[in-house]
């Protein structure tokens, strides 16, 4: 039978299930690094408070899954919305390398800061 | 009954004549609760005989009369313009479709996208001595979906469609839960795989213009929602 819509990949539901899980563990991480950057210890927080946290290995790792948790979603988002409005194929790569390439350029900053700082 | 006196602007277009679509406008006295079916009736048959539109049974039913007012997809036949408080009323075709002459658009690829679900009950069990029975229960679950009339208020409004048109949008996906939710129903299995595509369910983003702009109030993207919360469950 002719198919109308276009029968591309079958990965929506893997896809769309980890866009919500990574959703659940960003609201749950982000409400963590709430309390435990600002509301903990009151007042002004200095350089130092935030040195001293990054020195524990949970508190790294917590905040490399935060990382790569947000980078995922982010990135998962706007590819979504380029599979939503770009319909030419050369075009969708191009955007495609474009997107992988700056999602770990950002993940590669961000776990630089990390594991310099902590000294893992 | 108390006149009113109104004006509107309707988009006009004939492909064969024009390059455009333009806005012509109408000033005319109707009743005070005609609806825009009505305006438009005394348009064509008194005003302006060329104006085309679809109508059919004038009792929301046959699903025909969709259009757009005021940025609001909704049933000509049974919308009053009074609904519109005293707004000059800006009537186009449904967004989305190509339009064929002025409120009339093109619906074979809506309709050819139904038809890919499979609208017809799948049997694979002996049929019953009798009738088909159905609980209360199992009736409830589709009670509200198959109320559908199959309008296109709801596909037409959609974003994921206006930006790619294979979607299958949300009158088929509709259609696709009241199969795979009845009980009597065992074509489960081939209609899930055919909804499970990237261009299928998963480019609904969960937006809810699809219920907003629905005359019959069915809550297609819950609907939605409970189709996409089986196909993850099936597939893992
Ligand atoms: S679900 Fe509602 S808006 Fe969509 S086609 Fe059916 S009746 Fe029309």
């Amino acid at each position: 039978m002719k198919k109308n819509f276009k029968e591309t990949s079958k990965t929506g539901a893997r896809v769309w299930l980890f866009q919500r899980i990574s959703a659940i563990i960003l609201f749950v991480l982000l409400i963590l690094h709430f309390v435990t950057y600002h509301f903990i210890n009151k007042g002004i927080i200095k350089y130092t408070d935030i040195m001293e946290k990054m020195k524990s290995p949970w508190f790294n790792l917590i905040q490399f899954i935060f990382l790569l948790t947000a980078v995922y979603h982010g990135f998962n988002g706007i590819w979504m919305m380029v599979e939503d409005y770009v319909h030419p194929k050369l075009m969708r790569i191009v955007l495609f390398g474009i997107i992988v390439i700056i999602a770990f350029c950002l993940l590669f900053i961000g776990m630089l800061t990390i594991f310099k700082v902590s000294n893992l | 009954m108390a006149k009113q006196k109104i004006k509107l602007k309707i988009l006009r277009y004939t492909p064969e004549k024009q390059k455009k679509p333009y806005w012509s406008t109408y000033q005319l006295e109707v009743d005070q609760d005609s609806t825009v079916l009505d305006v438009l009736n005394e348009i064509h048959w008194n005003i302006d005989g060329s104006l085309s539109y679809r109508r059919s049974c004038r009792s929301a039913i046959c699903g025909s009369c969709a259009l757009k007012v005021n940025g609001q997809n909704i049933l000509a036949c049974e919308t009053p313009i009074h609904k519109f408080k005293g707004k000059k009323l800006k009537i186009e075709p449904l967004p989305g479709f190509p339009i064929i002459k002025d409120l009339v658009v093109d619906m074979d690829n809506f309709f050819e996208k139904l038809r890919q679900i499979k609208p017809f009950l799948i049997l694979k069990k002996p049929l019953p001595d009798k009738e088909f029975t159905q609980s209360p229960e199992q009736f409830s679950e589709i009670r509200e979906s198959i109320l559908c009339i199959l309008c296109g208020a709801c596909t037409s409004s959609c974003p994921s469609l206006w930006s790619n048109k294979d979607y299958l949008g949300p009158a088929s996906l509709l259609k696709a839960y009241r199969f795979i939710f009845d009980s009597r129903d065992d074509g489960a299995m081939e209609r899930i795989d055919m909804i499970n595509d990237r261009n299928g369910i998963w480019r609904c983003h969960t937006i809810f213009n699809c219920m907003e702009a629905c005359p019959k109030n069915i809550n297609i993207t819950e609907y939605i929602s409970k189709l996409k919360v089986k196909i993850v469950e099936n597939s893992i």
